[in-house]
């Protein structure tokens, strides 16, 4: 290698780390503009020209007005209860489902799987009035149940887990049903251990889809005290009206709890990804 | 974990049905052909059959119960409802009043239907770029392995885990009339004075379709980057050897074989720009002068502001319409280059 070319190697990779950096810059600068004005104190200026990002001194008085000008610890309880029972049902539902259209034979297999994956093409906008009428008719507006059923199943991780379950070797099946397990056995013992990476990816994102939900619940309550996080927000921003740094210092306690989940679950998503589109 | 059968106990092997989802393996057929030459079929052996591939027939009808249920329920109940409303005058109170083709003659000559429709269109024509190329480019970028590659991974993805109204807020701060995003231009001299962006007709819906994008592109940076990381890398050496420079290579070998993502990452956008709501509803609620109206909006607004669920239905339905083609059309190409 010439001296040339290992020079020209090494601007090449100072100028990726400069568009790397500007573009980094991009994604979280917001992030870091909202941060600054929920801990910047009274007597500085939220906007100025130039912009001024450091809080001097930093306060903590904002998060604490957030955290009581609405209910905030009751919508964070909410999302938790949301996450908490509806990324397990959905998993619970979405392995059920496939086990069976993965592994077993029995007619109408095929049709029922392609019913289930059609159900990718009723998009979220066109069913939002008839889905709250039904559950009105049902009775289940402005309640938790409300909020949660329609959200349970998915096309996605019914294929997903079918994928999976599809690609499961017979030996173990067999070895499995030699010892004695029956249809059941096989699916706790064999099928789901073997699907745990799949299980992870829908966990992940059944999780920040759920912590995000907000169009659904805003259309089924009416009830404040059941708002989901999301929700919780949108409903400061109208209760913090031109108080600019309470709404930011909510929006950031918003933030905190997704996006340490993400943190630490990051690693498990590319190799979950890598599996969805393939399959 | 149950154990593995060996192949000391041959007689223990399945029975391969040739219409099973799972092709058998090289190894089955051998114990098969094994099998064959032993005459003496094993004891327990059809019993073992009828239980794996023939379940009592009520079996798989059980594990899929709830998920049919929840399927009759909010799928197909409703996908019924929406098909029969949109015929129908309805207020949610009184009675629902047939009323035949009505509900889409109307759309004819409603200009914010019209308005909607354009609206949707330039977020669709918006997002296009913003959700496939440039992904694209990122996605290249960041499949370097050059040290602390992983935080700027990160870094990109942040914005997709975050919900849309804290987005929105978030936007809120640099797009104020006095935020960063004035500074910049004014000092740079693009502008004279600053803009309140979301305020102004002319801006709030290029606004909205650059956040929409600015939050979408991390999860199609990961669709390309798990595509881009199944590419052999000899093939960039092959071609880094024959001479092709940088650009050459992204043209011939990642753009070809980057295809079926494309196909994927330009589904989900054209579907996703189609319905935006979220961003319209916490930033804009449509405004100025309608200017984000956008059908996904709209449908929102006439059912739940107005109360017109048989008119909002239709319109949902000629969306739904519409998103089918533009997924079949784009099939359909994607396809073609493949």
């Amino acid at each position: 290698m010439t001296v040339g070319t290992r020079r020209r190697r090494a601007s090449t990779l100072a100028g990726n780390y400069v568009l790397l950096l500007i573009l980094a810059a991009i994604f979280v600068g917001p992030f870091i503009v909202l941060l600054a004005s929920s801990l910047k104190p009274a007597t500085q200026d939220v906007f100025s020209f130039p912009p001024d990002l450091i809080p001097r001194p930093p306060v903590a008085d904002w998060f604490v007005r957030a955290w009581t000008v609405i209910d905030f610890p009751r919508y964070l309880l909410n999302s938790a209860i949301y996450v908490g029972v509806m990324v397990p049902a959905y998993l619970a539902i979405s392995a059920l489902t496939a086990y069976p259209l993965a592994r077993m034979r029995f007619p109408f297999r095929t049709v029922i799987f392609f019913l289930f994956l059609s159900t990718m093409f009723l998009p979220g906008e066109l069913m939002l009035i008839p889905r709250f009428l039904v559950i009105s008719e049902l009775g289940l507006a402005d309640t938790y149940a409300g909020v949660m059923l329609p959200g349970l199943l998915s096309a996605i991780g019914i294929f997903l887990l079918r994928q999976t379950f599809a690609g499961v070797p017979q030996e173990l099946d067999d070895a499995a049903r030699i010892d004695g397990c029956k249809e059941w056995g096989v699916f706790w013992h064999v099928m789901l251990p073997a699907a745990k990476p799949a299980l992870a990816v829908l966990a992940i994102f059944g999780f920040i889809s759920v912590w995000n939900s907000f169009i659904w619940p805003l259309v089924v309550l009416k009830d404040t005290s059941k708002y989901p996080i999301a929700l919780g927000i949108s409903y400061l921003t109208g209760v913090t009206g031109t108080d600019v740094r309470s709404l930011a210092a909510g929006t950031v306690i918003s933030l905190i709890p997704v996006l340490v989940f993400f943190i630490i679950m990051q690693r498990h998503i590319l190799e979950g990804m890598k599996g969805a589109v393939k399959g | 974990m149950p154990q593995q059968p060996g192949s000391d106990v041959p007689e223990l092997t399945p029975v391969v049905d040739p219409t099973s989802p799972h092709p058998p393996s090289q190894r089955v057929d051998a114990r098969l052909s094994r099998r064959r030459r032993a005459s003496a079929r094993p004891p327990g052996a059809s019993r073992w059959r009828a239980q794996s591939n023939h379940p009592a027939i009520w079996t798989p009808w059980l594990y899929m119960l709830p998920g049919l249920a929840l399927f009759a329920i909010f799928f197909v109940w409703p996908a019924a409802q929406a098909m029969q409303l949109a015929f129908y005058k309805y207020n949610g109170i009184s009675a629902p009043v047939m009323i035949g083709t009505e509900n889409f003659e109307r759309m004819f000559n409603d200009p914010r239907f019209s308005e909607a429709l354009v609206n949707s269109f330039l977020f669709l024509a918006g997002m296009i770029p913003l959700a496939v190329a440039v992904p694209l480019l990122l996605a290249v970028l960041v499949n370097q392995k050059i040290p602390g590659i992983q935080a700027f991974r990160l870094a990109i993805v942040m914005p997709v885990v975050v919900s849309m109204v804290a987005v929105a807020v978030t936007w809120k701060y640099v797009l104020d009339a006095q935020g960063i995003l004035s500074w910049i231009v004014t000092s740079v001299g693009i502008a004279d004075e600053p803009t309140a962006w979301l305020l102004s007709s002319d801006w709030a819906l290029p606004c909205l379709i650059i956040i929409e994008g600015w939050k979408s592109m991390g999860i199609y940076m990961m669709i390309y980057l798990a595509g881009l990381q199944a590419i052999p890398a000899d093939l960039y050496e092959a071609a880094q050897i024959d001479g092709a420079g940088i650009r050459h290579r992204l043209m011939k070998i990642t753009v070809p074989l980057m295809i079926p993502y494309v196909a994927v990452t330009s589904t989900m956008a054209m579907l996703d720009a189609m319905q935006v709501f979220t961003s319209v509803y916490v930033m804009t609620r449509g405004g100025p002068q309608d200017s984000t109206m956008t059908l996904g909006y709209y449908v929102w607004s006439k059912a739940f502001e107005d109360y017109e669920f048989g008119y909002a239905n239709a319109i949902a339905l000629v969306l739904w319409a519409i998103m089918i083609i533009l997924a079949v059309v784009n099939y359909q190409i994607t396809k073609e280059r493949r």
